[in-house]
């Protein structure tokens, strides 16, 4: 099992009261991988159904913010491997 | 320092933490001059006035707080940030000769000024201190007398040693009869920075002592020529000024000329360093609505702070010259309602 790695960038270093922060996390892990199952059924008569597809993540990854001054951090968006945070000065 | 920490988890436990550091900054001090190094005091009354330029001649004999300027003692203890703009150039009275006098029981002989800076053609190009008598100790009187007054104003001031360098070098400078071009004047001008940097930094200062050089910043060559990372390593502030003089000028992009050939051509020590805009004003003839063009500069300095780079820090309002408010009234209103605000407060 491969270990994820993760990198972390504001898009300031200094921030004036009241100002929106964001917050940009790239992650990866190499064990995680997207999969479509697609499933068709058949009968005893060779009949078969329309195929439809799922799809699942291998090993997906959680991840978590936390910030030492209490500040809360809302997700924004993500991808899958980048996902934005917002937060206020 | 406040961190964010970023931790990411697969399904087995494994993990990775990324972390980032940030600060906060304290809001921009909104500030002003007044014409003549006039008493501001009236006009800041009431209002979230915080900061302050002056200027001084180190030919002067009184320079903090300045000849009969009580009131800077008593802005500077209720907590006025003060700018202290100490200049080479000797403003021409009482006269040019040389000077003796006694600091603190050492007596100090410091000859004429030899230097002319801002060599306008067809104007009276006014005398300076020279960068070579500067270097050669020859204006060391000088800083001993500024710095023997300051020990006593009971705060520290940032000391912005030359109100414009690009204005003074412009058409070059002579000293001793020998002429130098722009270039060479801003080499020689750092030479002395450093030398009276050097001065001053080898003696006790008034704690929250800091130090910048003084640009009009409208000169992208002269801005970097003045500002190498070893002088800056010196230093505590950047600093230029920013005037709206035509009706296209907007306050955005006043602010941010000198700013954006900082963050190009400077190094990573200069641009560490917060920015004092020494002066900033709106000249009436070609923008009328002063009011207007004032209520825009709010927006602005929270964009470029937002933006990265060198945050600005303190804006101080020319009163003067190209800055003069007409009417004062209704300049003074909009100031006030523009220190009211963000990034102000």
């Amino acid at each position: 099992m491969a270990a994820p790695i993760a990198t972390a960038a504001l898009n300031a270093s200094v921030f004036a009261p009241g100002d929106q922060m964001l917050l940009t996390v790239t992650y990866s892990d190499a064990d995680t991988k997207p999969l479509t199952v697609t499933i068709v059924v058949t009968d005893a008569q060779g009949n078969s159904s329309a195929p439809v597809k799922v799809t699942a993540v291998i090993d997906p990854l959680t991840v978590t913010v936390t910030d030492n001054s209490g500040r809360t951090w809302t997700r924004v968006s993500d991808n899958g491997s980048v996902a934005v945070y917002r937060s206020v000065a | 320092m406040p961190r964010v920490t970023v931790q990411v988890r697969d399904a087995a436990g494994n993990t990775a933490t990324a972390v980032a550091d940030y600060s906060l900054g304290q809001p921009v001090l909104g500030g002003y001059y007044l014409s003549g190094g006039a008493d501001p005091t009236a006009d800041m009354a009431g209002g979230n006035f915080r900061s302050l330029t002056q200027y001084r001649s180190l030919a002067d004999g009184y320079i903090f707080p300045g000849y009969n300027r009580p009131w800077l003692v008593s802005l500077g203890k209720a907590g006025v940030q003060m700018n202290m703009v100490l200049e080479l150039k000797h403003y021409g009275a009482p006269g040019y000769g040389t000077q003796s006098f006694a600091v603190d029981g050492t007596s100090y002989t410091v000859p004429a000024p030899t230097m002319t800076i801002q060599q306008r053609p067809g104007a009276t190009w006014p005398r300076a201190y020279g960068y070579g008598q500067v270097i050669k100790g020859q204006c060391d009187g000088l800083l001993a007398r500024a710095l023997s007054q300051y020990r006593t104003l009971g705060f520290g001031v940032n000391i912005q040693l030359a109100s414009e360098l690009d204005t003074d070098h412009e058409f070059g400078t002579t000293e001793d009869g020998k002429a130098y071009d722009w270039a060479e004047s801003d080499a020689r001008a750092v030479q002395a920075m450093n030398y009276i940097l050097t001065w001053f930094k080898a003696r006790t200062l008034p704690a929250g002592t800091t130090f910048s050089v003084g640009l009009g910043g409208f000169d992208r060559a002269c801005f970097q020529r003045t500002h190498p990372e070893s002088l800056m390593s010196r230093l505590d502030y950047l600093q230029w000024n920013a005037y709206g003089t035509n009706a296209s000028h907007t306050a955005l992009a006043r602010f941010r000329r000198t700013k954006d050939w900082a963050v190009a051509d400077l190094g990573p020590v200069a641009l560490s360093r917060p920015v004092i805009i020494a002066e900033w004003g709106v000249r009436v003839a070609e923008i009328p609505n002063q009011a207007a063009w004032i209520a825009t500069v709010p927006a602005a300095i929270a964009q470029l702070n937002a933006e990265g780079g060198p945050r600005i820090v303190r804006t101080n309002y020319f009163n003067s010259g190209w800055g003069t408010l007409t009417p004062k009234a209704t300049g003074l209103a909009a100031l006030r309602e523009a220190y009211a605000k963000r990034p102000y407060v």
